[in-house]
């Protein structure tokens, strides 16, 4: 725990402090860097965050486009640890709007590409939330301003990974949303292979289903009831979908640390490859149907004492 | 430079070292604590907890300095009423103080003002609505310099002053006002059985009187609590006070179980909320060493709606202080947001602290799980 190191290395500096009136400059300063960082890094740790980097262990993965645990749009089955939290923003290029195109709803006049900002947190061992919201790029229509579409969707660990099977996951897209642009309906197992001691793989295989509950024929202005007006909706029916069959995914990561992947959205063969940096900071991007490019960036921290972690986790 | 004023540059430097040094947790935690009484007869520690949301971090700052010992037993004041005894090793537990422990203390240690500092918090205020086609966030958004002065035991004064620094949601002018002004007096009547009083000028334009109970056994998974209040609109004009009569009654029940393994709290409340809306609430919420973060789902006669919230420590803490007064960011941002708007389902206002939020903290298994 940093906490507790950050107090070892007050006393350390203090101890230094037996030398004091050898006025050398040099160590001066350094001490009082020293300090002062210490201090700083301590309050961080009062926050709960940067937990992980003492442990030297990577808790974090890399997101998907709606930031779930996955590969570029494609979610995985891999459980994050008790407390993660994540937020990041990713881009989705114009050809693959999953709203802002004319052909997906007619009432549109511009054709966008779209911003999504999520955050993701796993509120218990199995059970992870995430809330998005997407948003076009550019200038649209007045009656298709706003804030954005908001979601949010659940995953739950059904099975959790051994040595011999997969873990297995359910994820859901909660159907209170008008437009739930980015619907997750899945069920996805996920099993790390470790090629040698940095080269690991993620296999992933999965189904989505097309079907989809939402409340698409409330208007937000009339918006006061939550729990009806729910209509059940085919993903197929659009002129352009993602998500709607069988899905698969290989990752290939160097000390997930980084590495390059490969999914099959159930339309598209899309590659991509990412990087992880300072253990909590993540960028990616990826080509969609050797098209067009999406980026994304993710910062992710524990909200949880790194050796409460482990606890929380052995207690599964 | 000179060789003199060299010497006198390098000590200034070990001055600023040494400052920084003695600012390390835990002491600098623990110099930070007021009202500090250590009872070396009863190896027992009292001290009032006000400057960290999770009571674990003066806890254990204090089980690691050397005015503790292994026996030693813990006594977090909040506005100077205990709260409970805790003991954090061997094993930690939690004692319930009797009636009778509660005068012995009172007895032994008078109130004084004096035990406190002068202490102002800088508290950020965001109201939002999402969605207008013109503008997608329309926000009142403050910061509020809020103080705190000690009357007597448990009766505290809240004051402060708003700078308001974005305001497109109503039509309220960017004047530099009176921030919520309210006495509250927290109770605790025996081991279990707490009270939380408030009168004055609140949050979100509401005034009035606000009245909490809460059976909180902090060894128990279940309690509950009844809220009442009657209060009316107020704010401030540019010049001037602005009010309506104080009509509206609110009339709240709840009952919280904890699942303790996660710290996870369910709660289900109900009754009567703002503007005659009745309905009821169900929340899920997850208490994390320093965070909280909640989802809920509301019904009432007004309509539906759900979200989540959440309660943070804003960084960086103490920012300046003095032997008697301290400027500090706040220990406690929450904030909620509601998907879908409607038009003022089950809404409520902000008093000081809710009881059952402050009460959680301090509850034996969440202290406990972060013992490691």
């Amino acid at each position: 725990m940093l906490v507790l190191m950050a107090t070892e290395f007050g006393t350390q500096s203090r101890l230094l402090t037996v030398y004091q009136f050898t006025y050398r400059p040099m160590i001066l300063f350094v001490r009082l860097v020293y300090s002062v960082l210490t201090q700083v890094f301590s309050r961080l740790c009062l926050l709960g965050m940067l937990s992980a980097i003492a442990s030297g262990t990577s808790l974090f993965g890399q997101v998907n486009i709606s930031g779930k645990p996955g590969l570029l749009y494609v979610p995985t089955a891999t459980l994050l640890a008790d407390g993660t939290f994540h937020a990041g923003y990713s881009y989705n290029p114009v050809n693959y709007a999953f709203r802002f195109n004319p052909a997906l709803n007619p009432k549109l006049t511009t054709r966008n590409s779209e911003s999504i900002f999520f955050v993701n947190l796993v509120m218990l061992p199995r059970l992870e939330l995430n809330i998005n919201l997407l948003r076009p790029n550019g200038p649209v229509q007045y009656g298709a301003r706003g804030i954005g579409d908001r979601q949010i969707d659940v995953k739950y660990g059904v099975m959790t990974e051994t040595t011999r099977r997969p873990s297995v996951a359910l994820i859901l897209s909660i159907p209170f949303g008008i437009d739930n642009s980015l619907v997750t309906n899945a069920v996805v197992a996920t099993k790390h292979v470790s090629l040698s001691s940095v080269i690991e793989l993620e296999l992933t295989a999965g189904y989505a289903s097309p079907y989809f509950l939402e409340r698409s024929d409330t208007r937000n202005d009339q918006n006061s009831t939550l729990f009806s007006g729910f209509v059940f909706q085919d993903k197929r029916d659009k002129a352009a979908y993602y998500l709607a069959g069988p899905i698969a995914g290989i990752k290939a990561s160097l000390s997930r640390k980084g590495g390059l992947m490969a999914e099959w959205d159930s339309q598209h063969l899309n590659l991509g490859g990412y990087v992880t940096l300072f253990n909590h900071w993540t960028v990616q991007a990826g080509v969609l149907n050797f098209d067009q490019l999406t980026v994304g960036t993710s910062y992710a921290f524990s909200l949880l004492p790194t050796k409460q972690t482990a606890r929380h986790d052995k207690a599964q | 430079m000179t060789k003199r004023s060299k010497r006198w540059y390098y000590l200034l430097l070990l001055v600023t070292v040494r400052l920084a040094n003695a600012q390390h947790a835990p002491d600098r935690i623990i110099d930070a604590l007021e009202n500090r009484t250590v009872d070396s007869v009863q190896h027992r520690v009292v001290y009032e907890q006000r400057l960290y949301r999770n009571p674990m971090t003066a806890m254990r700052a204090i089980s690691r300095s050397s005015i503790a010992n292994a026996g030693t037993t813990l006594v977090p004041l909040v506005q100077g009423v205990p709260i409970a005894q805790y003991r954090l090793s061997p094993a930690f537990s939690t004692r319930l103080l009797t009636r009778q422990d509660r005068i012995a203390y009172a007895d032994a240690v008078p109130f004084s003002r004096r035990a406190y500092k002068l202490d102002f918090r800088l508290q950020p205020e965001f109201t939002a609505n999402f969605g207008n086609r013109d503008r997608s966030v329309q926000s009142k958004t403050n910061i509020l310099l809020q103080s705190q002065v000690y009357i007597r035991r448990g009766l505290v004064l809240n004051w402060g002053i708003v700078f308001p620094i974005v305001n497109d949601l109503d039509n309220q002018a960017l004047n530099v006002r009176p921030a919520p002004i309210f006495l509250n007096q927290f109770l605790a009547i025996n081991r279990a059985d707490f009270m939380s009083i408030s009168a004055g000028l609140f949050y979100t334009d509401r005034y009035g009187l606000n009245v909490q109970y809460r059976h909180a056994d902090l060894n128990s998974p279940w309690s509950y609590g009844l809220e009442t209040s009657l209060t009316g609109f107020y704010f401030f004009p540019k010049d001037g006070f602005y009010y309506q009569s104080p009509t509206d009654l609110m009339l709240l029940a709840d009952l919280a179980y904890r699942i303790g393994r996660h710290n996870v709290t369910l709660k289900v409340s109900g009754g009567q909320y703002l503007f005659n809306d009745r309905g009821g609430r169900i929340d899920f919420i997850r208490q994390f060493p320093n965070v909280e973060v909640g989802f809920f789902a509301t019904k009432t006669g007004n309509g539906s709606t759900a979200g989540f919230n959440f309660a943070i420590p804003i960084p960086p803490g103490r920012i300046a202080q003095t032997q008697r007064v301290r400027l500090r960011s706040t220990e406690e941002f929450r904030w909620e947001y509601n998907y879908s708007r409607g038009y003022n389902i089950g809404s409520r206002y902000k008093v000081g602290y809710q009881l059952d939020a402050l009460l959680r903290q301090y509850h034996n298994s969440y202290l406990k799980s972060q013992q490691y």
